[in-house]
């Protein structure tokens, strides 16, 4: 049993959930897959005095084609981003992302939106969707915007979202043909956070990769020449100047890592491009 | 708050009042008394809380019982109604010696259920990452990896009755 009171709320409409996130902008959160929130209410560590639960909003769970883009709503579960068929064909690093995501059960319940909003640092779709160019729709009391997910991210569990507004969808750009991808991750055990994780996207223009699970926001790079993998290797070391340790790595073995998986991350998705 | 909730646990319609502060596990262990659910963590990593809820394996921990509102629930206590009517999971279980202190075993056997469902025949390796969400802290895996594979097995042929 929590043992903080509060008030529990299940819209079933997203203006019904933003009304109520505003009437509770000072103290409330939205619950998603409660994958993370719902264990920091047992331990008391997180104490809403009201949570509006987005279990009901069915509105948010789709994945939808929309000509050159993908639309995916926040309340997509990770199960389904991991096997989606419009995922899988036109984002392999998206789908690989979620499938590994914690395991079978936290894949069942876990949200795509719930994991971006809560933005714990090296959470596996953020690299992906810094590569691919994602921006997000958040809608509020007083209206809709569309954040660029380069502009998203602002700290450790920090996010561009204002209090009382909601994470709604997810927006991709369909990357043009012949492109190649990859995403890999550094863990010790199955199902836990990554301590280094790297997306990459190389197509005919500037190559990206993004790094996360390193420093405090997931950083991006983007690269002339993609071909160069020392230089790749050495501006991400570069990038990840402000790398943080914890009990299972050391600031500089994280830094390090920053370097050798943005570098494999990209020779990863030359080679996909070139085997076609 | 108290709030009133219906949900259908084990195939039985019920009624409930709940206090939104429980979390589903401690509605089907305190209010229900169904406590083949076990909590090990309440953290959402142990995984010995697995139930399935709408047909989908989840830590009851990490679900407030007000979001079970409308939704089915199944715990391990709808595999069998004792030690003389086993499912063909845990009889494996038993005859492989499958569990140490079994703390963990109820979880492990619905993870199974939902596995042999979508995949009849698992590899080791297949049932491993289908395990991943459960821990066994006395670390038995080899032999629940052997009952899984054999629990399979007497899936496949038809699930005779207990050996």
């Amino acid at each position: 049993m929590i043992t903080q009171e509060f008030q529990f709320h299940a819209p079933s409409t997203i203006s019904d959930a933003v009304a109520l996130l505003a009437a509770n902008a000072e103290d409330g959160k939205a619950l998603a897959g409660g994958m993370s929130l719902v264990p920091a209410m047992n331990l008391g560590i997180a104490r809403p005095t009201a949570v509006v639960s987005l279990n009901r909003v069915e509105e948010l769970d789709y994945v939808r084609e929309d000509g050159d883009r993908i639309r995916i709503g926040a309340m997509t579960r990770h199960a389904r981003v991991a096997s989606e068929q419009p995922i899988a064909e036109a984002f392999p690093l998206l789908a690989r992302a979620a499938s590994a995501i914690g395991d079978v059960q936290v894949r069942n319940r876990g949200t795509i939106g719930g994991s971006i909003a809560y933005a714990d640092p090296a959470a596996d779709y953020l690299p992906v969707l810094l590569a691919l160019g994602a921006s997000f729709r958040a809608v509020s009391a007083a209206g809709e915007r569309t954040i660029d997910s380069r502009e998203f991210f602002l700290g450790v569990m920090a996010t561009a979202l204002e209090p009382g507004e909601l994470l709604v969808e997810i927006e991709l750009p369909r990357p043009p043909a012949g492109v190649g991808t990859s995403y890999l991750r550094l863990a010790r055990l199955e199902g836990s956070f990554p301590l280094a994780n790297a997306a990459a996207v190389v197509d005919g223009g500037p190559a990206r990769v993004a790094v996360g699970g390193t420093t405090a926001t997931p950083f991006l790079l983007e690269l002339d020449d993609p071909e160069a993998l020392d230089a790749v290797e050495s501006a991400a070391r570069d990038a990840a100047v402000g790398a943080f340790p914890d009990l299972a790595a050391t600031a500089d073995y994280r830094r390090a890592m920053a370097g050798v998986y943005a570098r494999r991350a990209v020779e990863a998705a030359l080679a996909e491009r070139r085997g076609g | 708050m108290r709030m009133p909730i219906s949900v259908t646990v084990n195939g039985s319609p019920l009624r409930l009042e709940i206090d939104t502060r429980q979390n589903l596990v401690g509605l089907l262990r305190e209010q229900l008394g169904l406590t083949g659910t076990h909590v090990g963590c309440s953290t959402g990593n142990c995984g010995a809380c697995t139930v399935l809820l709408d047909g989908v394996t989840v830590k009851s921990c990490s679900v407030l019982a007000a979001d079970v509102d409308g939704r089915e629930v199944a715990t391990i206590e709808s595999l069998s109604s004792g030690a003389d009517d086993l499912h063909p999971i845990q009889q494996a279980f038993v005859a492989n010696q499958g569990l140490q202190c079994g703390f963990c075993t109820p979880g492990m056997v619905l993870s199974v259920v939902k596995l042999l469902e979508e995949n009849p025949e698992p590899t080791a390796d297949e049932v491993r990452r289908a395990i991943a969400g459960n821990l066994c802290r006395c670390t038995g895996y080899q032999l629940i990896v052997q009952s899984v594979i054999e629990a399979a097995k007497l899936t496949r042929e038809g699930a005779p009755a207990a050996a």
